[in-house]
């Protein structure tokens, strides 16, 4: 196999599927590290925010990237309204409790997607897109939005993290609660601008695995995997390692191929986490051990 | 004359059982104040009571004209009480400069005098102040823990061991630097362990043992007392 094939065949679609794995890494290493509990809702609301482009390119015939900041919006509500609604009730009890919520609200969010918009794949836009070629290599335009979305996503929360007032403060939270509280910072505004920046990347997430496949209401849950073994891959709490994590993940599960039946696939995120665990469960970036 | 701090009586802990029993004492203003006890007395404890951390079940602590018994961490914080933990006292991943802002979170505004203020007392710092916190050497984490204690600019600074593990050296240096916060209309309440050094250092002291005040005054009258000096200090 010559290398064109290897970057056209496997390369770039995983560098693609890793950018989509990226972006929902980026709102569980937050949630993790801010919230101290591994969110398994996560996968399904960016199923929700997948449908709710959906259902704004249907209405009003806009395409899906331009729909994608009113469906980031829209899951940031929700997943805001979720904390209010549920998580927040939880906050003193052990954690554990609250991961358990959060796959009831999987769950949940599941059925609504299904009852609105039933079981049926569905696409944004119907038709064959054919590649175009440069210098050999077969990249298709969704594919290059896909990428540079995610880059430019997360160097912005970035450029929050590292200048503003109340990204500063997210990064105390993470880094030491208690001294954080002493020092007057709100917990509860922290943890609303957590749930709008996690709820938000979601929906790009699932937003952009629609845009590359088609929409099904178990999309966003076959990724949570993946997304896992993302975040963790890269230290949790680090958002750069987790766009890392993302990116090997998601070239590790297309050069499976090579070697394993493509049923495995799925399999690959679940070794990389258990090898994490094992052997570097601070992840490659040094994150926290939860 | 009415003391800056006056804990009246204050019975406490974090569950059912009372931590503190009966405690009872007070900071005038600029007046550097050390509690010396052995392991276990409560020394922490009673600072986590002033800063609205425990479970007071009797007495009160009065702040400037205010009981602030069961006030909430931040509105004590914006009073002007600023409190250095025993351990966990930085931002470890957060650069020394944003230690500092984060101490300022609470005030609106323009920082730059607050950051002169407290560059200025610790010199050291202003020169690393990218470096992550983290990075730094013990005594330098101290500063660092001080430095975001005193941003808003605080009428009282509840130290918890600030010279824990640190050499003589930077022993007297922290003790210096207390000094020289005490010089700025700042009074100090802290806890220490080297209790010779401390009780030489402060105005006055405390000597906690099992939740309850057992003697008072003036550094140099404990430092002279054989019952103290038997019990604490290492004869
Ligand atoms: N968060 C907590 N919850 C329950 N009990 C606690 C807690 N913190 C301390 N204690 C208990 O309260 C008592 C007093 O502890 P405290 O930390 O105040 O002692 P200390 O005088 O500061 O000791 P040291 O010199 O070791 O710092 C101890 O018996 C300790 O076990
Ligand atoms: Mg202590």
């Amino acid at each position: 196999m010559d290398m064109l094939e290897l970057l056209n065949f496997y390369i770039i679609p995983g560098l693609v599927l890793g950018s989509i794995y990226a972006l929902g890494a980026v709102g569980i290493t937050l949630a993790f590290a801010i919230l101290r509990y591994a969110h398994l809702a996560h996968g399904d609301l960016a199923t929700l925010g997948a449908f709710i482009a959906l259902a704004i390119v249907q209405a009003s015939g806009m395409p899906p990237l331009a729909a994608l900041p009113f469906a980031m919006i829209a899951t940031a509500v929700v997943a805001v309204g979720i904390d209010k609604g549920f998580y927040e009730h939880l906050r003193e009890k052990p954690k554990i409790i609250t991961v358990m919520a959060s796959l009831g609200i999987a769950l949940m969010v599941r059925a609504v997607v299904q009852v609105v918009w039933g079981v049926d794949a569905e696409s944004y836009v119907r038709g064959i897109v054919r590649p175009e070629t440069y210098w050999g290599l077969r990249i298709k335009d969704r594919e290059i939005w896909t990428v540079v979305f995610m880059i430019v996503l997360v160097a912005a929360l970035q450029i929050f993290l590292a200048r503003s007032k109340w990204g500063k403060a997210m990064r105390a939270m993470s880094d030491n609660p208690s001294l954080a509280l002493l020092s007057g910072i709100d917990n509860r505004k922290v943890v609303v601008l957590t749930w709008i920046i996690a709820g938000g990347l979601c929906a790009a997430a699932g937003v952009f695995l629609g845009i590359n496949t088609e929409l099904k209401s178990m999309m966003g849950w076959q990724m949570l995997l993946p997304m896992f073994a993302a975040a963790i891959l890269g230290g949790v709490g680090r958002v750069e390692g987790a766009v890392l994590g993302g990116l090997i993940v998601g070239v590790a599960e297309e050069l499976s191929v090579l070697v394993l039946p493509s049923e495995y696939k799925a399999a690959m995120a679940f070794a990389i986490l258990l090898f994490m665990l094992l052997v570097r469960p601070t992840g490659l970036l040094r994150g926290k051990v939860l | 004359m009415t003391s800056l701090l006056r804990l009246q009586g204050v019975t406490g802990g974090y569950g059912d059982a009372d931590i503190l029993q009966d405690v009872t004492l007070h900071v005038d203003d600029k007046e550097i104040v050390v509690i010396v006890g052995p392991n276990g007395a409560g020394k922490s404890t009673a600072m986590k009571a002033v800063f609205g951390m425990l479970n007071v079940r009797a007495g009160s602590i009065v702040f400037d004209g205010d009981t602030i018994t069961k006030w909430a961490t931040d509105r004590i914080v914006q009073r002007g009480i600023s409190y250095v933990p025993q351990v966990d006292n930085i931002f470890r991943e957060m650069s020394i400069h944003e230690n500092l802002e984060m101490g300022a979170f609470l005030k609106k505004g323009d920082l730059s005098a607050a950051y002169d203020r407290v560059y200025s007392l610790f010199p050291d710092l202003k020169e690393r102040r990218k470096t992550a916190a983290g990075t730094l050497s013990g005594g330098q984490r101290q500063m660092v823990a001080m430095g975001r204690a005193l941003m808003l600019n605080p009428k009282l600074l509840l130290l918890d061991e600030p010279t824990a593990g640190l050499s003589p050296r930077y022993m007297e240096q922290i003790f210096q630097i207390c000094r020289d916060v005490r010089d700025t209309d700042v009074a100090i309440l802290l806890v220490e362990q080297h209790a010779k050094q401390a009780l030489a250092f402060a105005d006055r002291g405390y000597v906690l043992a099992a939740g309850q005040n057992r003697h008072e005054g003036s550094g140099a009258d404990l430092l002279a007392d054989r019952e103290v000096a038997e019990m604490f200090l290492g004869g």
